[in-house]
């Protein structure tokens, strides 16, 4: 039991500190979302049923409580994590510039008003692809 | 599938009150006799026999629970290489639940595995707009989330 | 408990200590206010953690009660600053209707 409470401890205090440095070298802001919330939330949930698993073992003591902890991050974190990306689209935040896609923009604002700079970087990918042929 | 719940903790309890106790082994005896006889007679109840809606949800949890570790190790692999490329991209994913507590669950589980987050959801609940991290193939992720979310989705779904 | 969980309880805490250290970097650093938030919102969930691991060393039962609270407290506030980052209010309330 103690080599089962130690794995699940260490591995999950590798996840947040992968979460970590993920959140600080990531180049753009819904990248560093993913880091954050996604991660971090695995990571935590593996160091609390530890402990969990600890207080039930050691002084025989349920711990009702950790569970419900438990269920609570994995219910609140993707809700949170919507929320910020949705506020950040509609801020006008910009991606990183080599997103490939961006077919909400597309339909969001329709075909007819796409900004100059959207029309300028597909130029620029285009010269890319032919000086790459 | 509450009516034969319902039904079965009421049995349970007259079993407990026909052995004149109330203590936890009785009420479990009571249980699962209570479970055999609406197995018996499930075709005259509304809806298909409850525990598998139960068997069907446990292996939803557990498709769910192997997603999340494999994409963590694919997050882990992106972050820690010398030199970061990432392609970034939004697509639009056509969805085809129909009820709203279906569409929810999606996409709870979308955003929860690394690599997808749901930015928007269009007015008739038919478009998920979704935002990867390292973007192949656009048809590819498509293809890959619809194998494996939403067919199981679906059969949870079914009366 | 044994000498051996000891020391995996200590080098955790170590852990747990240098990822929320890296995490401050970026909430004093990010060049938007939303890169703010997220940083928060991580440093919060790590929080949780530590705490956690924390009871486990003085080896007491009565700090489980605070994990809970700092998580909904965190979660509540990071949803509502996204919000108010959107909109401009948090809580839409219609004045003009009779209801």
């Amino acid at each position: 039991m103690s080599s089962i409470i130690a794995i699940l401890v260490l591995s999950g205090v590798f996840f947040s500190i992968i979460a970590a440095i993920g959140v600080v070298r990531l180049p753009d802001m819904y990248s560093r979302l993913h880091a954050a919330s996604i991660s971090s939330t695995l990571g935590v949930s593996s160091v609390l049923l530890g402990v969990f698993l600890y207080f039930w073992y050691f002084n025989n003591n349920f711990e009702m409580t950790l569970l419900l902890a438990i269920v609570l991050i994995f219910v609140i974190a993707p809700t949170g994590a919507h929320m910020l990306a949705r506020s950040a689209f509609h801020s006008d935040v910009e991606p990183y510039k080599l997103t490939i896609l961006n077919e909400l923009r597309r339909d969001e604002i329709g075909h007819e008003e796409l900004r100059e700079e959207d029309k300028q970087r597909a130029e620029e990918r285009k010269k890319e692809k032919e000086l790459e042929e | 599938m509450a009516l034969q719940i319902l039904l079965n903790f009421l049995l349970a309890f007259l079993w407990a009150a026909m052995n004149d106790t109330l203590e936890l082994p009785t009420l479990i005896m009571g249980y699962i006799m209570g479970m055999i006889a609406i197995y018996v007679i499930r075709n005259f109840l509304p809806g298909s026999f409850y525990m598998i809606r139960f068997y069907r949800i446990i292996k939803l949890i557990v498709v769910f629970i192997r997603e999340l570790v494999i994409a963590n190790i694919t997050v882990m692999k992106i972050v820690l290489k010398p030199k970061i490329n990432v392609h970034p991209g939004f697509y639009a994913y056509p969805c085809e639940l129909e009820e709203d507590w279906e569409v929810v669950l999606l996409s709870s589980l979308i955003t929860l595995t690394p690599g997808t987050v749901v930015v928007a959801i269009s007015d008739d609940y038919s478009k998920l707009y979704i935002h990867g991290v390292h973007l192949t193939d656009a048809d590819e992720e498509i293809r890959g989330i619809k194998s494996s979310f939403e067919n199981v989705i679906k059969e949870v779904g079914q009366p | 408990m044994n000498l051996f969980l000891n020391i995996v309880f200590i080098i955790a805490i170590v852990g747990m200590a240098i990822a929320m250290g890296i995490a401050s970097y970026r909430i004093i650093r990010g060049p938007t206010l939303h890169d703010k938030i997220v940083a928060l919102d991580a440093f919060g969930v790590m929080l949780m953690a530590t705490i956690g691991i924390f009871s486990v060393l003085l080896d007491t039962s009565y700090l489980i009660v605070v994990i809970m609270l700092i998580g909904m407290l965190g979660a509540v506030g990071t949803i509502a600053m996204a919000k108010f980052l959107e909109k401009g209010w948090v809580i839409d309330i219609d004045r003009d209707s009779d209801e």
